[in-house]
């Protein structure tokens, strides 16, 4: 196996949390259901598995911030800060007519 | 400009060391008031692919500070050939494989099979921008799975085999240090001094892990923590090149003020480090 199909089982494991939960249950058919040869799927036997759940989670954050929102979204993202800045200056305004 | 010369080194040839600060929108109006205490600006060259307006704002940033380009590789060489940089940095790492995104830089194995590829894929980037590129070490959370070489080892072959020097990030250093238990500052000398030309300083948090240990994330979020700048003194005390210093910042922005009083700590770690490198020169042993 190559190194770059080496990455892309290590790539479906950060993405994909089934693929995460088989690797878990049963590391070694995993590995060799991808391809993997015997002393790579030996190597990821002592796999750091605190680290695999956290790394996933840090890319899926990534990817989450990265995900490109809609036309709709960012309309409705400016609408409300303009209600939100009308309604602070609607409060502020009351807040001081109720001190005189 | 305020590049750091060697205190005490005057006597040998001093070496001018620069401290800058990446380039973000947000810091846009901060860095241009303040571009004489900046020495250098580092650019993410992916911002500029195909904005032929933004790449003529960044032709005019250039003749005030001399930047550096960070990014990705496709499109590297039209940007090289208009702004000049002083250098181009890549990452050590994957983002996507087999079609696969994984959303952000993902160590790959550290193995001969890696240091190969990288260095075949680093020698085509090089053919394609005309200059080679800066590689730069990443933080992971995980140690990668797969490996045969420790990082240190892994580096410093594809450094060999490339021909390629090192962008050298020190809060990753740090961040990798603490989650996978190693000395950074051994780290620092297990790595080629000769190679390290740029460095990155940043800041990041610490997070809580299943087993109920922490792990440093390298968010870029957070003001430079103390051991970095340890870290920055160090290797100036070990390199002798001119090094290239650059403090990363995404997001939850402090004043400038700040961010400059960083580039000063920065300036000052460096001229500690020369001047114990001049110390140890001047008497051996």
């Amino acid at each position: 196996m190559s190194a770059k199909q080496f990455e892309a089982f290590l790539a479906r494991l950060y993405v994909d949390a089934g693929s995460r939960a088989r690797f878990r249950s049963n590391p070694l058919a995993e590995a060799k259901n991808a391809g993997l040869s015997n002393a790579e799927s030996k190597a990821l036997e002592n796999i750091d598995w605190v680290g695999l759940e956290m790394a996933s989670q840090s890319f899926a954050n990534k990817r989450e911030l990265r995900r490109p929102r809609s036309r709709f979204s960012s309309l409705t993202d400016r609408l409300l800060r303009v209600i939100s800045f009308l309604s602070d200056r609607v409060r502020r305004h009351s807040g001081r007519r109720g001190l005189e | 400009m305020a590049g750091v010369a060697a205190a005490g080194a005057e006597t040998m040839n001093a070496i001018y060391d620069t401290v800058g600060i990446g380039w973000r929108p947000e810091l846009a109006a901060g860095i241009l008031d303040h571009h004489a205490r900046i020495d250098l600006v580092e650019v993410i060259a992916d911002d500029f692919f195909g904005e032929p307006r933004r790449v003529r704002a960044l032709k005019t940033l250039s003749a005030q500070v001399p930047i550096a380009l960070h990014g990705v590789i496709e499109r590297m060489a039209h940007l090289v050939e208009s702004i000049s940089p002083l250098f181009w940095s890549e990452h050590l790492a994957f983002v996507r494989a087999d079609g696969i995104e994984i959303g952000h830089l993902a160590a790959p194995p550290r193995s001969d099979a890696t240091v190969d590829g990288a260095a075949e894929n680093l020698l085509r980037a090089s053919r394609i921008v005309g200059v080679k590129p800066f590689m730069e070490n990443i933080a992971t959370l995980i140690e990668p799975p797969g490996s045969a070489l420790d990082e240190a080892s892994w580096i410093s072959k594809i450094l060999s085999a490339s021909d390629c020097d090192l962008l050298l990030d020190l809060h990753n250093v740090f961040a990798n240090g603490l989650n996978h238990g190693y000395d950074p500052k051994e780290f620092l000398r297990q790595i080629p001094a000769g190679r390290i030309r740029a460095i990155h300083i940043a800041g990041g948090k610490l997070i809580s892990a299943p087993d109920g240990t922490q792990r440093v994330l390298d968010d870029h979020l957070h003001d430079v923590p103390d051991p970095v700048f340890d870290l920055l003194e160090e290797a100036a005390a070990l390199s002798l090149n001119p090094l290239s210093v650059i403090l990363e910042r995404d997001g939850s922005y402090p004043s400038m003020e700040s961010l400059l009083a960083e580039v000063s700590q920065a300036r000052q770690a460096l001229a500690r480090g020369r001047t114990r490198r001049v110390e140890r020169v001047e008497v051996p042993g």
